[in-house]
């Protein structure tokens, strides 16, 4: 089975074609074209939306040229229909619909974030994982439990990603800064105490954002460090608080923060002392694609066939312990 | 000294204290966490579980007896309380002691304390009563927010570990807790429950 996976919602417009055999899935490819706003400053819906609209044929067009295959090959379309930024979601959905209604293809709105977590179970090879799911939109702990995703833990306000993205912009660097913060920061060793909000399994990050701008007036490098450590710490502790009451023997990283290397190194030492084994998704896959979003689609088709053009909904709230999983 | 579990934050000992059973709970330190955060978070956290955890015995709240505190290695001796976590009952059990929880909970939360981890799993049914556990996270707050982040806390635990009997059993909860608390801090703190749900990411806001 050939499917088609469109993904908008954010910074990134991508394209990507999977090949599905029995519970076998192959990339033949994924093309993406990422907005970059100006350094210092965020991502702004309508200049991103644009963008994507810019690109959206040079992407469908590559994506299905190295995959080999022409649009009539394809046995169903599927577009990112949520969560995500109103102008960017439409983009993708207008590109889905316009392929379904033309060829008549069978096409299937799928949720970002179920996106991210299955394209991780079938790259990893996780079974039964308890997945932290970190990204510019997320920050979640969940389990599968009863045909869905159950949240476990999750943060109270903003997310990982912006913690990261909105430091790292207050002192001018280009968003996404985790990489850029992770470089200074690795030039420090000097903790300083800022603000550590563990509830329960959930973590809170607007109050160490502020903190840690003030501490980047003394010095960057400092801030940094111990941004880094004092949020990753959090996110650790709220792993170990999930794992050892879920009693799950894997863990599974997801989401953009995932290419984060100390984070990563910090979650190792929580699965050895809980003896679970640790999943990253490849770092190619860890930020948004069409992949991810191709991968669920044709899940669900295993057991859907497809909504009709008048029922293909974008919506920028969609929580992801909503969506019932059949498949 | 038999190990009982390895906790989120802290070991769970099997030992003895003056020839009775006892437990010792120990928050070791972790190689992934700064060491300056390291040892601050540990020894807070002891410091205030022991405190807390005998505070609430003088208004009735069932918590283990503290033996003996050691804040150098974060350790903790007390009470061994042999009974089966709520987390691990029968659903049908799970759904009638909710009401007796959110009792507890109410009492808690009257006598001015956070407990800041309510999980089914802190909740230790023994002899037909409910002990209460694990007071790492406890504070000592009025503050109705705080109270709303304990409740919100255990409605997700419900809402994810205990999903097919939720409803029963979150209804019997906030049952006991207005029991207690008096109907109008109920309606306020319910209240905020649902502030808090709405500020998170991608809620449906109702």
């Amino acid at each position: 089975m050939l499917g088609l996976g469109i993904e908008s919602t954010a910074h990134t417009f991508s394209c990507a074609v999977i090949e599905k055999k029995g519970k076998k899935g192959k990339i033949l490819s994924d093309v993406r074209k990422i907005y970059h706003p100006e350094d210092g400053e965020g991502i702004h819906p309508r200049e991103a939306s644009r963008h994507h609209i810019d690109n959206s044929s040079i992407v469908l067009s590559q994506c299905l040229e190295e995959a080999k295959i022409s649009v009539k090959d394809l046995d169903l379309v599927t577009y990112a229909a949520g969560p995500g930024l109103g102008p960017c979601l439409r983009v993708g959905a207008v590109v889905a619909r316009s392929l379904a209604s033309f060829y008549k293809i069978p096409i299937y709105p799928v949720n970002h974030a179920i996106g991210h977590i299955e394209l991780g179970k079938l790259l990893t090879g996780a079974t039964n994982p308890l997945v932290l799911l970190v990204s510019g939109g997320h920050t979640m702990l969940l389990a599968f439990l009863n045909k869905q995703w159950r949240v476990f833990g999750e943060t109270l306000d903003i997310t990982l990603g912006q913690l990261l993205d909105q430091f790292g912009r207050s002192i001018g660097f280009a968003s996404p800064c985790g990489r850029n913060i992770e470089e200074l920061a690795s030039s420090s060793s000097n903790y300083v105490t800022l603000p550590y909000s563990v509830k329960g399994n959930d973590v809170s990050f607007s109050g160490l954002l502020s903190a840690t701008k003030s501490v980047a007036k003394e010095n960057k490098s400092d801030a940094c460090y111990s941004l880094q450590e004092t949020a990753f710490a959090m996110i650790s502790e709220a792993v170990e608080r999930a794992l050892s009451f879920t009693r799950k023997k894997e863990l599974m990283i997801v989401g953009g923060v995932a290419a984060n290397k100390r984070l990563s190194e910090m979650l190792k030492d929580v699965c050895k002392r809980h003896g679970c084994k640790f999943f990253v998704v490849p770092i190619k896959y860890a930020g948004d694609c069409g992949s991810q979003i191709c991968w669920t689609g044709l899940l669900e088709s295993q057991v859907k066939s497809g909504v009709s053009i008048k029922d293909t909904f974008v919506t920028q709230s969609w929580r992801l312990d909503s969506v019932k999983v059949d498949y | 000294m038999k190990l009982l579990k390895k906790g989120a934050e802290a070991d769970i000992y099997q030992t003895t204290w003056n020839d009775s059973k006892a437990i010792l709970k120990i928050r070791k330190s972790k190689s992934y966490r700064n060491p300056t955060l390291d040892s601050k978070i540990r020894k807070h956290r002891t410091i205030k579980e022991a405190q807390i955890i005998s505070h609430v015995k003088s208004f009735g709240v069932l918590s283990p007896l503290v033996y003996f505190v050691n804040t150098k290695d974060s350790a903790i001796f007390m009470q061994e309380i042999p009974g089966t976590p709520v987390h691990d009952l029968p659903n049908s059990k799970i759904i009638k002691l909710s009401k007796d929880m959110g009792k507890l909970v109410g009492t808690l939360h009257k006598n001015g304390i956070m407990h800041g981890d309510l999980t089914t799993s802190n909740f230790i049914f023994y002899k037909n009563q409910i002990y209460i556990i694990d007071f790492g996270l406890s504070q000592n707050s009025i503050k109705p927010e705080d109270h709303a982040v304990d409740l919100r806390l255990i409605k997700e635990i419900l809402n994810s570990a205990h999903a097919q009997i939720m409803q029963s059993s979150w209804k019997n909860f906030l049952l006991g807790y207005k029991s207690i608390v008096g109907a109008i801090k109920h309606a306020q703190i319910l209240h905020l429950v649902s502030e808090i749900e709405s500020r998170g990411r991608y809620a449906t806001v109702v």
